[in-house]
C-alpha cells in the first residue's frame, strides 16, 4: 500500500486550503483500498504493486483528483465577477481622472519652461502613471476580490439575477437608507484622487509662486503628516470597499452602518495622532522667505496659520467626524425600530 | 474528432444533470462512496469517482445526505443516507424530471 499512501499525501498537499481535508483523504484511502480489493477478487490476485499503479492510473494524477475537490477552482468566482468589473471600471476611471489632474497643473505650474519635447515628456510621464497606477489598482482589487471570494459566504453575496426584482420598485420614492449609485462613485473617485496625489504626486502640494521664469514651489506637508499616511491608506482602501459594497446593496444596512462608525472611529484616531503630533505644514515664514518672491505681509500670514492651523484643523476634523459618528449611530437606532 | 469531441461533451452535461437526482434516489439505505459508485453503475449509470465524492460532500454540506463513518472489515468506511430534507425534496425532484422527460419526448418524437 505504500504507493497508495504517497497518492493520497500529493493529493492531501494540494488540499491545504480545502476545509475538511483530513476526512478526504480518509476517505480517497477507503475507496482506494475498496477498489483495490475489488479488483484483485474480481482477477483471483492478490492485490500487488502493479494493481496499485494501474488503479491509480485510472483514478487520475494527484492534481486532477485535488481540484475536484477545490469549491474555488477560480481566482474570483461568478457571484463577485460583475461586482469585480464595476469596481475596476471605477477605479480605472478614478485613477485616469486623477492622472489627468495631477499633470494638468503640473503642466499649468511649469508652462513657460515646457515647450516641445519637455511638453510630450510631460504627458507621456502622465501617461506612465495611469498605466502603473491601473497595474497597481488592478492587482490590489484582484487580491480583495479573491480574499472575498473565499471569505464571504455564498448566501451573504447573490448573484444579481437571483435576486427578486420588483418592476414597481422603479415607482418608489427613495428611501432613507438607500444609496445613490452616483454619491457612491464620486466618494470612491475622490478617495482615488486623494491616493493618488498623497501618495504618488506629493510634489504638487505647494504653494506656488512665478518669477525669473520659472516657478518655485514650497512644500505645503511636513513629515509629521506623511509619518501617518499609511494610516490614512488603509482608512481610504477601506471606504473605497465599503463604498463599492454600497453601490452593490444599494441601501445602508447594519454591517455596512458598523463599518462606517468604525472607519470614522480610525479617522478620529489619525486625526488625533495628527492633533497631538508636529505641525502637518512644512510652511514656515523662513521657508515662504527664501525665494524673497512672495509679499512679506502674505508671508508672515501663510506662516502664522502653518504654525497654528494644524491643531486647529485636526480638532475640526475630530469634532465634524464625531458629529458624523452620532449622526450614524442616530440613524441606525431610528431604522432599527422602525424596522 | 471535433464532432466526437463536442458530443462527449454533450453526453456530459446531460449526465451531470441527473447526478444528484440519482444519487438521492439511491441513499434510502446506507451506502458508501464505492458502493454506491458501483450500485449506479449496476443500474447502467457509470459516474466518475472524481465527480461523485465532490457531490456527495456537497449534498451534505446543502443539508440533503447525512453520513457517518463506521468501521467495516478492518477499514473505516463513510456511509451516506438521504437526510430528512433531502426526503421533502426528493418527490418534488422527481415530478420535476417527470415534466422534463415527458416535454422531451414530446420534442423529439
Amino acid at each position: 500500500m505504500k504507493l497508495i499512501d504517497r497518492y493520497i499525501a500529493e493529493v492531501g498537499k494540494r488540499l491545504s486550503l480545502v476545509k475538511g481535508r483530513a476526512d478526504i483523504e480518509k476517505e480517497l484511502r477507503s475507496t482506494l483500498e475498496d477498489m483495490l480489493e475489488d479488483r484483485a477478487q474480481k482477477a483471483g490476485k492478490s492485490a500487488d504493486e502493479a494493481r496499485e499503479i494501474e488503479l491509480l492510473k485510472e483514478y487520475g494524477t494527484p492534481d486532477q483528483v485535488a481540484a475536484t475537490y477545490d469549491p474555488h477552482p477560480y481566482l474570483i468566482g461568478p457571484r463577485m465577477y460583475p461586482f469585480f468589473i464595476k469596481i475596476l471600471q471605477i477605479v480605472f476611471f478614478a485613477i485616469a481622472i486623477a492622472f489627468a489632474v495631477t499633470t494638468g497643473i503640473e503642466i499649468v505650474t511649469q508652462a513657460p519652461t515646457l515647450a516641445g519635447r519637455e511638453f510630450v515628456r510631460a504627458i507621456g510621464h502622465g501617461l506612465g502613471g495611469i498605466i502603473s497606477a491601473a497595474v497597481a489598482a488592478f492587482g490590489n482589487i484582484v487580491l480583495i476580490f479573491a480574499i472575498l471570494e473565499r471569505v464571504v459566504p455564498n448566501k451573504e453575496f447573490k448573484l444579481d439575477d437571483e435576486k427578486e426584482w420588483d418592476p414597481a420598485s422603479l415607482m418608489k420614492e427613495p428611501e432613507p437608507t438607500e444609496v445613490k449609485p452616483w454619491e457612491a462613485i464620486l466618494s470612491i473617485v475622490f478617495i482615488f484622487i486623494a491616493l493618488s496625489i498623497f501618495n504618488f504626486n506629493s510634489q504638487i502640494l505647494g504653494i506656488y509662486t512665478f518669477a525669473d521664469d520659472q516657478w518655485i514651489s514650497v512644500p505645503v506637508l511636513s513629515d509629521a503628516f506623511f509619518r501617518w499616511l499609511p494610516l490614512m491608506n488603509i482608512a481610504w482602501v477601506a471606504e473605497i470597499i465599503l463604498y463599492g459594497l454600497l453601490l452593490r446593496s444599494g441601501r445602508w444596512d447594519l454591517p455596512t452602518r458598523l463599518v462606517s462608525i468604525g472607519i470614522k472611529i480610525f479617522q478620529v484616531v489619525i486625526a488625533y495622532l495628527l492633533f497631538i503630533g508636529p505641525s502637518i505644514f512644512a510652511v514656515t515664514t523662513e521657508s515662504l522667505s527664501l525665494g524673497g518672491h512672495l509679499d512679506p505681509e502674505a508671508v508672515k500670514i501663510l506662516g502664522a496659520i502653518a504654525q497654528h492651523g494644524s491643531p486647529i484643523l485636526m480638532g475640526f476634523i475630530i469634532f465634524v467626524t464625531i458629529i458624523d459618528i452620532i449622526k450614524t449611530v442616530y440613524k441606525l437606532i431610528t431604522q432599527r425600530s422602525n424596522s | 474528432m471535433a464532432n466526437n469531441e463536442s458530443l462527449d461533451n454533450v453526453v456530459l452535461e446531460l449526465r451531470r444533470g441527473v447526478i444528484v437526482l440519482a444519487v438521492l434516489s439511491q441513499l434510502n439505505g446506507e451506502q458508501y462512496g464505492y458502493s454506491l459508485l458501483k450500485l449506479l453503475s449496476d443500474q447502467g449509470l457509470e459516474v466518475d469517482q472524481g465527480t461523485l465524492y465532490p457531490l456527495l460532500r456537497r449534498l451534505e454540506t446543502q443539508g440533503l445526505l447525512e453520513s457517518v463513518w463506521k468501521l467495516e472489515e478492518a477499514r473505516p468506511r463513510r456511509y451516506y443516507v438521504i437526510s430528512a430534507e433531502g426526503k421533502k425534496l426528493l418527490p418534488k425532484l422527481k415530478k420535476e424530471w417527470a415534466g422534463i422527460v415527458s416535454t422531451m419526448e414530446k420534442m423529439l418524437a
